[in-house]
């Protein structure tokens, strides 16, 4: 029986291997399973960047550069068991890049969830409602207490992780993300 | 912006338990709580993956180091320095000081001092609108040190005075994007999760 080709092999594979290891076979010269880690993070990275810029375009460019940015310095990365981090600041380093093109350097709002469509039942269109004012809520904020609302609250990082993946002090990031939840609160507030 | 009971920062940040809040703080982080929630959802056009074209950006072979060097050498280039008026007077300045006051080698133009050598930093960007050299030796600000393309052939260059030592540097090219020198003597790591390029400058090299 013919094995299937390798990137399909690493598409299906039921259970994968741990990214230390996965390092290893790219710096090896597999760099298919590179998929492996896109796979496994892509979903984050693309959230965490359609938080931060507010359009699914501008996400999918930062996580696309941040990823063939990781994969031609991986041999940077020291510590393999802890890629994800590692990927994390790199995206988080692009959506920054991005940011500061713009000339107000603040979110956009072209990816706005979808204006609710009628036939939706009432609980869809309440839901559709409150995305769009957290999202405007969100959009508020300056771009560092975005930042670590979005990978404290969205990506569930730890505060330790969050000072790794920025290079802001622990009791800096507390304070970044108090303020932001008072101001979220705050914000969402004025709609009740 | 109204401060926060401190308590319900507490049990967001997982440092007591929510049973330890009074009922009245319960609301708002019930809130919070659903606010995070959603913003954990699939965004809009998250079914869009970048995989297929990160895949193919990195099975595309970069060309090695000699294949670079050999287009490199075989290209034309042209050697111009372009400096801003209130640069050109600094350089100016600088070079009549330099040809009082340092003794001449002949055609070999005015002798560098012990501690200094010329950094020659060359990049090919072909379809740039403008290539700029930022580095240690700038402070990491743009605008100081701009690369010449006069014969539009997409090789970029300039050369500058510098210290003697280790130089750490990017390429800024259309003023937005950074770029490692891909033919660097060494790299090392940003503190960014990238790498900068380094040049070491040999006292007296020209």
């Amino acid at each position: 029986m013919t094995a299937p080709p390798k990137i399909r092999s690493y598409l299906q594979a039921p259970e994968e291997p741990p990214d230390a290891e996965v390092i290893t076979r790219v710096l090896s010269g597999d760099v298919e399973a590179f998929g492996i880690l896109i796979r496994r993070y892509e979903p984050g990275l693309h959230r965490f960047a359609t938080r931060m810029l507010g359009s699914a375009d501008g996400a999918a460019d930062a996580v696309a550069e941040g990823l063939v940015r990781a994969y031609r310095h991986l041999r940077g990365c020291r510590e393999p068991a802890r890629f994800r981090t590692w990927v994390y600041r790199i995206v988080v380093n692009r959506c920054k890049s991005h940011l500061a093109r713009r000339p107000s350097g603040d979110l956009s709002l072209d990816d706005l969830p979808p204006l609710p469509d009628p036939a939706d039942n009432a609980m869809a269109l309440e839901r559709a409602e409150q995305l769009t004012l957290v999202t405007r809520a969100l959009a508020a904020l300056s771009t560092e207490k975005r930042e670590a609302f979005v990978l404290k609250h969205v990506e569930g990082l730890s505060y330790e992780e969050m000072a790794v993946v920025t290079g802001a002090r622990v009791p800096t990031l507390k304070m970044r993300v108090h303020r932001a939840r008072e101001a979220l609160l705050a914000s969402l507030k004025e709609y009740q | 912006m109204s401060r926060m009971d401190p308590r319900i920062h507490h049990v967001l940040d997982g440092e007591l338990p929510r049973e330890a809040l009074p009922p009245g703080l319960r609301p708002a982080l019930d809130r919070l709580q659903a606010l995070a929630a959603l913003l954990r959802s699939a965004p809009a056009g998250g079914g869009r993956s970048v995989a297929a074209r990160v895949l193919a950006e990195i099975r595309r072979p970069l060309p090695g180091h000699l294949t670079r060097l050999v287009h490199w050498v075989t290209e034309r280039h042209a050697v111009t320095v372009s400096l801003r008026p209130v640069w050109s007077l600094v350089v100016a300045a600088v070079v009549v000081v330099a040809v009082a006051v340092i003794p001449s080698r002949g055609s070999e133009g005015p002798t560098l001092s012990a501690e200094e050598g010329v950094a020659q930093f060359v990049g090919r960007f072909p379809g740039a609108r403008s290539v700029e050299v930022v580095g240690s030796f700038t402070d990491w600000r743009p605008g100081v040190v701009p690369l010449q393309d006069d014969d539009h052939d997409g090789v970029w260059q300039t050369e500058v005075v510098l210290p003697a030592g280790e130089h750490q540097y990017m390429f800024v090219v259309d003023g937005e994007r950074w770029v490692p020198d891909p033919l660097a003597d060494r790299y090392v790591d940003d503190g960014f999760g990238g790498q900068n390029a380094v040049i070491i400058v040999q006292p007296g090299n020209r």
